[in-house]
């Protein structure tokens, strides 16, 4: 149930979900194997109430952007903000699917090393520092609102996500940071960000779906569905925090937080404590 | 353009059909029919599809 709490923060917080499912296991010990029909499956849930929170809490944006899309293929244009940002989350979605289905197997054997996990988690802070320090360099250009967004701009932004594929690079953050250099206000971006986490995580649990009926999963399947529930309240809480938390705020301590945490892990795993 | 989205939309289907009957195997990490592979490619190929379309409605407008 903890692991659960904690995917449902940590896949929406930019401080990387699958950083810290594969860190923390290995610092308190906990016998997981990640290859495990049952963990696999519980891993599945876990994500289908995050996108099913994600969902709920942009309910009205949804409804507005399915309608819009429909609008847009009636008429055969874009001529309304609903449809453009439909469109634009589409645009974005598509080099993350394309990622996801090429790269992650060969991403995958990089979560045997905590070194390299805790390396990426370091990564991670530095784009934030690096996302906000060039944001601050280019304050006096005008920032852009999502609905003038190009769709290069969002295809660039959508891309961006898949350097979560690396275990300890946040997606939210990422894409948040290439929200920050496409122009956008930390509120646009972070807007943006969740609305385009909701399609690849609905997408990817609903493809592992099968998972949750293999036979194996069935002596699991009570604890899959508190995981979800718990998940899903957690990234409820998490995303309606971190939309206020954006109106005024940036980035910058979610990167401290990764630096120390990073680097912490980082020194553990080269003295060999956590292997 | 509405050339390229036709030639995006067809060689994305004929990727998708080689993905699905194992065909085609690059990006693979083990033999067989890969379907997600397929999907995707798929999907892709409605978008340009759907890319068309808009060519035609901006065309006509």
């Amino acid at each position: 149930m903890l692991l659960a709490a904690l995917q449902g923060v940590s896949e929406l917080f930019p401080i990387s979900s699958l950083g810290h499912t594969v860190l923390l296991p290995w610092l308190l010990r906990w016998p997981v194997d990640r290859s495990d029909p049952t963990f696999l499956a519980f891993v599945v849930a876990l994500h289908f109430g995050t996108a099913l929170a994600l969902l709920v809490f942009y309910r009205r944006e949804w409804l507005r952007i399915a309608a819009g899309l429909a609008r847009s293929l009636v008429r055969g244009r874009i001529d309304d903000a609903d449809a453009r940002l439909g469109w634009l989350l589409v645009a974005g979605t598509v080099p993350l699917a394309l990622a996801g289905v090429f790269l992650e197997s060969p991403v995958r054997r990089l979560f045997g090393s905590p070194a390299l996990v805790s390396a990426f988690l370091i990564v991670n802070a530095l784009v934030m520092f690096a996302g906000e320090r060039l944001k601050n360099a280019a304050a006096l250009r005008a920032e852009k609102a999502l609905a003038l967004l190009s769709f290069r701009e969002g295809a660039s932004i959508g891309a961006s996500q898949a350097l979560a594929l690396f275990p300890g690079i946040s997606r939210s953050g990422a894409s948040i940071v290439a929200g920050l250099l496409a122009g956008m206000t930390h509120d646009d971006a972070a807007r943006f960000s969740f609305l385009l986490a909701t399609p690849a995580i609905f997408a990817a649990s609903v493809l592992e779906f099968p998972r949750l009926l293999a036979p194996a999963a069935r002596g699991v399947l009570l604890e899959s569905a508190l995981g979800a529930i718990l998940a899903g309240l957690t990234a409820y809480a998490s995303v309606a925090f971190l939309t206020r938390y954006f109106h005024s705020n940036d980035l910058r301590p979610f990167g401290y937080y990764c630096l120390i945490f990073g680097a912490v892990c980082f020194t553990l795993a080269v003295m060999k404590v956590i292997a | 353009m509405r050339s390229l989205a036709v030639v995006v939309a067809l060689g994305c289907f004929a990727l998708a059909v080689l993905y699905w009957l194992g065909t085609l195997q690059f990006g693979t990490s083990h033999p067989g029919p890969h379907h997600l592979h397929a999907i995707v490619f798929g999907v892709i190929g409605i978008l340009a599809l759907v890319w068309l379309r808009f060519q035609s409605g901006a065309s006509r407008a």
